[in-house]
């Protein structure tokens, strides 16, 4: 009886390209790749904020078109009831609001009281979440500006996250809400360890660490430990408690921080020039 | 594949990423973004077979990782198994028929986030599996299933003539010994 034959060239391009894939996972994650993976990353994303940068004004303007049909309405309805020369000085009004609010981020950021005389660069933030499993975001400062991986960033307000990957003219920040991010905190007084975990954007911190039957009272400060070995300097805000509650039966507290930095908004942040070595 | 049809596939790959890393980056919804990349090796698989689906996932996966913050080759990975099952799974259908890439891409994009989440929380990134999986399925599917259509084009443009990799080639003699 026939029996037909499959090719079984795919099956062996199969195999060998899931090797091949498994074998630069493991090589990136245990470090051996990581100077080349981490190299041929930053010539790519180099190469690419040009091109990013053009293609972002061309777009901007057609997403401000698209949304201004989508209202043409409600315009259509105002300018009947407004004068040009009110919607000229309204619009005046909103850039000098937009322009203030960005001079007080900036001076914020000239002024971080916590930083000491650690040196900052101030950086703006140039893109949100590259991709969908992480809580990220773009700045504009890389290893040109003295930015090295692991360094924390920050706004006026408090901790924003680490550096991960560092490119010649961009760097790319895992917030502190990304749920690979980890950060030793202080509390209370006398000044007790805890340890604040990120719960994916947009979503609270969840501390550990902290004993049952602490008392904790809402918007109470915690900030970075600066331990030995830590991966921020120490007294940088991190968040303000949320809720703590005590189970029956836990050994721990469930507590939650509200991150004092606004991480959905961010306009303008300043890299530490700090490592942990420091 | 000759120069002149690596140097096709290397324009198609280029002009995917151009497209994600900056049309498709800006469009947010609920925080999510498209991910068109995924289209490649569909549309290889589709217009290739296994073979060509597991070679275009792995190169194009590759150059996504260049720009993602998550474990670097896990995108290969990932495509390169969807390429190879989107191959093996079309090759006996008429690969022509308008609704095929649509279908494909749909069921594809599905798959393609869910493994990869699920790779990715068991090589050390666990938080990959608490983000709004619904959400990022929903959105990266409908994108891709828009665009699918016009994938297929491009890829098939770029790789030589469709191929019949994986299809039964040959039978043994019919007749009595």
């Amino acid at each position: 009886m026939a029996k037909p034959r499959r090719s079984r060239r795919p099956r062996t391009t199969l195999i060998i390209l899931v090797v091949a894939s498994i074998t630069i996972i493991t090589l990136d994650a245990r470090g051996g790749l990581g100077r080349i993976t981490s190299g041929v990353r930053s010539v790519a994303t180099d190469a690419f904020s040009p091109i990013r940068s053009g293609v972002d004004d061309i777009v901007e303007p057609i997403g401000s078109f698209l949304a201004g049909s989508v209202h043409y309405g409600a315009v259509r309805q105002q300018n009947q009831k407004l004068q040009n020369e009110i919607n000229s000085l309204k619009s005046q009004t909103q850039q000098a609001q937009q322009n203030e609010q960005q001079l007080k981020q900036l001076t914020a950021l000239l002024h971080l009281p916590f930083v000491g005389n650690l040196t900052t660069v101030p950086a703006e933030v140039t893109d949100y979440n590259s991709s969908n499993f992480a809580a990220t975001i773009d700045i504009s400062v890389g290893r040109a500006d003295g930015v090295q991986l692991n360094m924390p960033v920050v706004t006026g307000a408090g901790l924003v996250g680490q550096v991960v990957q560092v490119a010649h003219h961009s760097a790319t920040v895992r917030l502190i809400t990304d749920g690979a991010s980890s950060v030793g905190v202080l509390y209370g007084s006398p000044s007790a360890f805890a340890s604040a975990n990120g719960q994916g954007a947009g979503k609270p911190l969840d501390v550990d660490l902290v004993p049952s039957g602490t008392p904790l009272t809402h918007g109470e400060l915690f900030e970075t430990s600066g331990l030995n070995g830590a991966s921020f300097p120490a007294s940088i805000p991190v968040g303000t408690v949320l809720e703590a509650k005590t189970g029956l039966t836990a050994s721990e507290e469930t507590v939650t921080l509200q991150p004092l930095a606004d991480l959905t908004r961010l306009r303008y942040v300043s890299v530490i020039l700090w490592g942990p070595s420091s | 594949m000759n120069a002149r049809d690596a140097a096709k596939v290397t324009l198609v790959v280029f002009l995917f990423i151009t497209v994600q890393q900056t049309l498709m980056l800006e469009v947010r919804i609920g925080g999510v973004h498209p991910d068109i990349m995924i289209l490649l090796p569909v549309a290889a698989g589709i217009v290739g077979g296994p073979g060509r689906g597991a070679s275009m996932g792995f190169g194009s996966g590759l150059v996504a990782d260049l720009f993602l913050p998550t474990p670097f080759g896990l995108s290969a990975l990932v495509a390169t198994l969807i390429g190879f099952a989107v191959g093996l799974a079309t090759v006996a259908l008429d690969r022509s028929s308008w609704w095929l890439p649509v279908v494909s891409a749909i069921f594809s994009s599905a798959v393609y986030v869910l493994v990869y989440a699920l790779l990715g929380s068991i090589l050390g990134e666990p938080q990959m599996l608490h983000v709004d999986l619904t959400r990022i399925v929903v959105l990266v599917a409908a994108v891709n299933a828009v665009l699918a259509v016009p994938a297929v084009r491009l890829v098939g443009w770029a790789l030589p003539e469709a191929s019949t990799e994986g299809m039964p080639t040959s039978t043994s003699t019919l007749g009595v010994h």
